[in-house]
């Protein structure tokens, strides 16, 4: 019971809240959120380019929730906060990459990639697209034994 | 309405009717009659005694970390009763229904349990095991011994520990009312896209299973929020992090991986609640869905969460061992390296779960070869135990037992895991009895350890120990019960029998699941064993009172104030000299010495909002289950309503006054006094004794 447990209003994370940063965070994810759904119902940008919108979207909103909302920054006194942001860090590469990696090895194997790509880029013709025997840890002849 | 409900539903009621009642039942029926009348008695005894006070202010309210451990161990034992009965029922189908000319009862083809029945209750008792016995025994136990060996009053946030518990309890009540009320989810403990979308299950069984789930997830969430800052905060003075006991460092790497990994648990069943309650389309087949992706964000959290569980019973070994063996225990910096190292490469790995899944062969090397990294810190820690007790002075009493069971199953368990680790063996026997006994293996590590810690620490908590004779009874029996079940297990797991059957097509493996029946009977032994342990022990209670250092050769810093514990831990906060503190004192000649002038100390005050919250939670995934809309707005709305107010009154807290803490200090050493063989204590000047310093000095600012 260090610094005044009894008074949560003098910890360092309550005294840098401001409510202009609470609504200002909160107006910026609103935004972004709103952007976003236009651009999905409205089909404005084709697929590819959506999915890079949306992911920037959600990244500024991230961002402008750390920064708002949950008052993490890397000073001194929140020395936890930036011990739990770095431990994030490693945490969301392993898991958005790793996952990422295993579905598109996935896909390569049991998608039928004229119609993926086709569906991803309209413009690109299917014949563009590597066939089953030229993908990484495929063998051109495996399929004699079934 | 997004989704079609099948079976119609009614704004006042949702989708619950009198015909989701099994009152027809002839196995629910009766136990439903059974249980109201216990809870009769239980209820109408509390009355006569008058004891409703005591309860209600005493445990009810309480925000005691002591205290709220054990009711998180009492929620734990009842749980794994639950889960227990569950297995004697699967065990029981499974040795019935084989072969074409096995006899059916209670409206079954085969044995005594419908394939819809028999799903429920092999997912209820995954479930179960996992995550309501388990992870609150483990929880308790993280509760009630990390504040006290690092020399703390209470955790961090008291009313947080709270309401972790009662949201927990409110998990274990939902789970348990899925019995009576509707029923629970038939496909297996973590489910499959798309059986879980509403064409396929269209009951509210997954919809109890999702919400009994969110539930544990956050109310471990909180709790391991709470552990993590009392450990970084609330260590005594002196106590550096290289002088932390070993069980804490667990405590820590568990905590920091529930930390992170539940919220993708959460995030996982949010989309699955969208699917089923908004008409989504995240884990269909079609418009855009993706199946496997829920298997992977399950494990992501998954695997991580195994080493949750298998962490603090690490520690609670590392504990039980240099005290039974009176060492010092064997490589303290690499243990707790390997501790971090496992709760580090838990996160590489959860695609063992899904080899199958056909990602090739890349993948599979790279998840396999990481799997099997783990095996090193895990061997790192087995040798360490095992030149802990090399040269040691073993007393092999009943919780040493326990420990060195524990120490052969991980062996087992670890081997097995190897072998599942290669994607060509995993190939052959996924989703066989082979995975089975692995995890079981594994998962008895934890119980072996749990039943070890509560022969060690009973005496701590409760002032008294267990009966020897009674706990090494349960001992064997159990043991002998594990040997019988999982040996065939393993064996039918390579003759290829797929796990999860309620008609078992082979006749040729019927003396195998003979033995696992006569295995379980054997473990039902060792609850009865169990039971009379707790009776004999309470019962003689008075004999066996110990002193503040129960076993005479502990080492951590728990066992120097007294048994029981004071609800204020320690009256005066200790000095840290050393890693083994009590240990060290011994050694020094100052392991009797007490504080000579008492300070006033500040508690915090006892709160009902906790479990009113709790219960508001329980209410909210009942009414969500059922789809009672209003119910779930008012209950949510209270819910927020109640946390801000709580939030303004905030807690200032009580004192203790110096003079008060010295009557009931003079006291607890009036009563040691009285036990024969304990030390008797002289009071030092100034909290020093010759060159080192046995109390926080009380001109010293932290
Ligand atoms: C030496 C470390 C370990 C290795 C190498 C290992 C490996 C594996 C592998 C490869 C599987 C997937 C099998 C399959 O479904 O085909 C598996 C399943 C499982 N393991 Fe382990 N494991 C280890 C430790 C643990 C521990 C410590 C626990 C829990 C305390 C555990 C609990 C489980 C569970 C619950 C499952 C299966 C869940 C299910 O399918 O229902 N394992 N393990
Ligand atoms: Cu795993």
């Amino acid at each position: 019971m260090s610094h005044g447990a009894a008074d949560p209003t003098m910890h360092p994370e309550v005294q840098l809240s401001t409510s202009k940063g609470y609504f200002l965070g909160f107006a910026i994810s609103a935004f972004l959120m709103l952007v976003a759904t236009f651009l999905v119902t409205s089909h404005s940008v084709p697929p590819f380019g959506l999915l890079m919108v949306i992911s920037v979207c959600a990244g500024i909103a991230v961002i402008a929730q750390i920064y708002f909302l949950l008052h993490i920054d890397i000073s001194e006194h929140n020395i936890w906060n930036t011990v739990a942001l770095v431990l994030f860090i490693p945490l969301f590469l392993i898991t958005i990459g790793l996952t990422w990696w295993m579905f598109s090895q996935l896909y390569l194997r049991t998608m039928d990639m004229s119609v993926m790509s086709s569906a991803m880029q309209p413009a690109v013709h299917a014949s563009a697209t590597p066939g089953m025997a030229a993908m990484p840890g495929m063998n051109a002849h495996t399929d004699s034994g079934n | 309405m997004l989704v079609d409900l099948p079976g119609g539903w009614s704004p006042l009621l949702g989708r619950l009717a009198w015909s989701q009642i099994p009152y027809a039942n002839p196995i629910l029926a009766p136990l439903f009659v059974a249980v109201v009348i216990g809870a009769i008695i239980v209820l109408g005894l509390i009355t006569y005694y008058g004891k409703w006070t005591y309860l209600w202010k005493e445990w009810l309210t309480t925000v005691d970390h002591k205290k709220l451990g054990v009711m998180y161990i009492i929620i734990g034992l009842v749980m794994l009763f639950r889960g227990f009965i569950d297995g004697l029922m699967i065990r029981t189908q499974q040795v019935w229904a084989v072969g074409p000319h096995s006899s059916g009862v209670f409206g079954s083809l085969h044995g005594y349990l419908t394939p819809f029945h028999f799903g429920q209750v092999y997912s209820a008792h995954g479930l179960i095991m996992i995550l309501l016995a388990a992870t609150p025994l483990l929880v308790g136990f993280m509760n009630i011994i990390v504040p006290i060996q690092i020399g703390a009053r209470d955790m961090a946030y008291p009313y947080l520990n709270a309401l972790g518990l009662w949201i927990t309890a409110a998990a274990a009540a939902l789970i348990m009312i899925s019995l009576f009320v509707g029923d629970f989810a038939h496909n297996g403990w973590f489910e499959y896209a798309p059986i879980f979308e509403m064409q396929y299950s269209p009951g509210v069984g997954v919809d109890y299973w999702i919400w009994t789930l969110q539930l544990v997830a956050l109310g471990t969430t909180l709790g391991g929020i709470n552990i993590l800052a009392t450990i970084i905060k609330m260590r005594a003075p002196g106590m550096s992090w290289g002088k932390l006991p070993i069980f804490v460092w667990a405590s820590l790497s568990a905590n920091v991986i529930a930390l992170t990994s539940f919220p993708a648990l959460q995030v996982a069943l949010g989309l699955v609640a969208a699917d089923r309650y908004l008409g989504a389309h995240f884990f269909t087949a079609g418009m855009g869905g993706n199946l496997m992706l829920y298997t992977n964000l399950f494990w992501i959290w998954g695997h991580p969460e195994v080493y949750f569980v298998i962490l603090p019973a690490f520690g609670m070994m590392s504990e039980i061992f240099p005290t039974f063996s009176e060492k010092p225990l064997f490589g303290y910096i690499t243990m707790v390296l390997a501790s971090m190292a496992i709760a580090g490469v838990s996160w590489l790995v959860w695609l063992h779960h899904f080899f199958t899944m056909g990602a090739g062969p890349y993948v599979n090397t790279a998840f396999s070869v990481a799997t099997m990294l783990v095996g090193i810190p895990t061997g790192v820690k087995v040798f360490n135990w095992a030149f802990t007790m090399y040269r040691g002075r073993l007393t092999f009493n009943a919780a040493m037992l326990w420990a060195i069971g524990a120490l052969f199953l991980l062996l087992i368990g670890g081997m097995t895991g190897m072998m599942l680790a290669i994607p060509a063996i995993n190939y052959m026997v996924h989703n066989s009895v082979f995975v089975v006994a692995h995890f079981h293996s594994m998962l008895l590590v934890i119980v072996y350890a749990i039943f070890g810690s509560v022969l060690y620490w009973f005496p701590k908590v409760f002032g008294f120990k267990l009966d020897e004779f009674w706990a090494k009874t349960m001992f064997w029996l159990f043991s002998a019960g594990t040997a019988l079940v999982f040996v065939p297990m393993y064996m039918l797991g390579f003759m290829g029998m797929t796990r999860r059957l309620e008609y078992v097509f082979n006749t040729g493996w019927q003396p195998y699941l003979d033995v696992m029946e006569f295995g379980i009977v054997v473990y039902t032994l060792s609850v009865l064993a169990f039971f009379i342990l707790l009776y004999v022990s309470v019962r003689d209670h008075a004999k066996n009172r110990v002193g503040a250092d129960a076993w005479g050769t502990s080492r951590s810093l728990e066992w120097m104030t007294h048994s029981p514990v004071p609800f204020y831990n320690f009256a005066v906060l200790p000095h840290i000299n050393e890693r083994d503190e009590v240990a060290w004192r011994r050694q020094h000649g100052i392991d009797n010495v007490r504080p000579e002038h008492y300070e006033d100390i500040h508690m915090p005050n006892n709160t009902g909002v906790a479990i009113i919250l709790g219960g508001l939670t329980f209410v909210l995934g009942f009414a969500l289950t059922w789809r009672i809309w209003w119910l779930c707005i008012v209950s949510l709305l209270a819910i927020i309503v109640l946390m801000i107010v709580r939030s303004f009154r905030g807690d200032p807290g009580y004192i203790i006054t110096g003079a008060e803490l010295q009557r009931m200090e003079e006291e607890a050493y009036r009563r040691e006094a009285q036990i024969a063989d304990s030390h008797h204590s002289h009071p030092v000047s100034g909290g020093v004794v010759g060159n080192a310093m046995a109390y926080q000095r009380n001109d010293s600012s932290k």
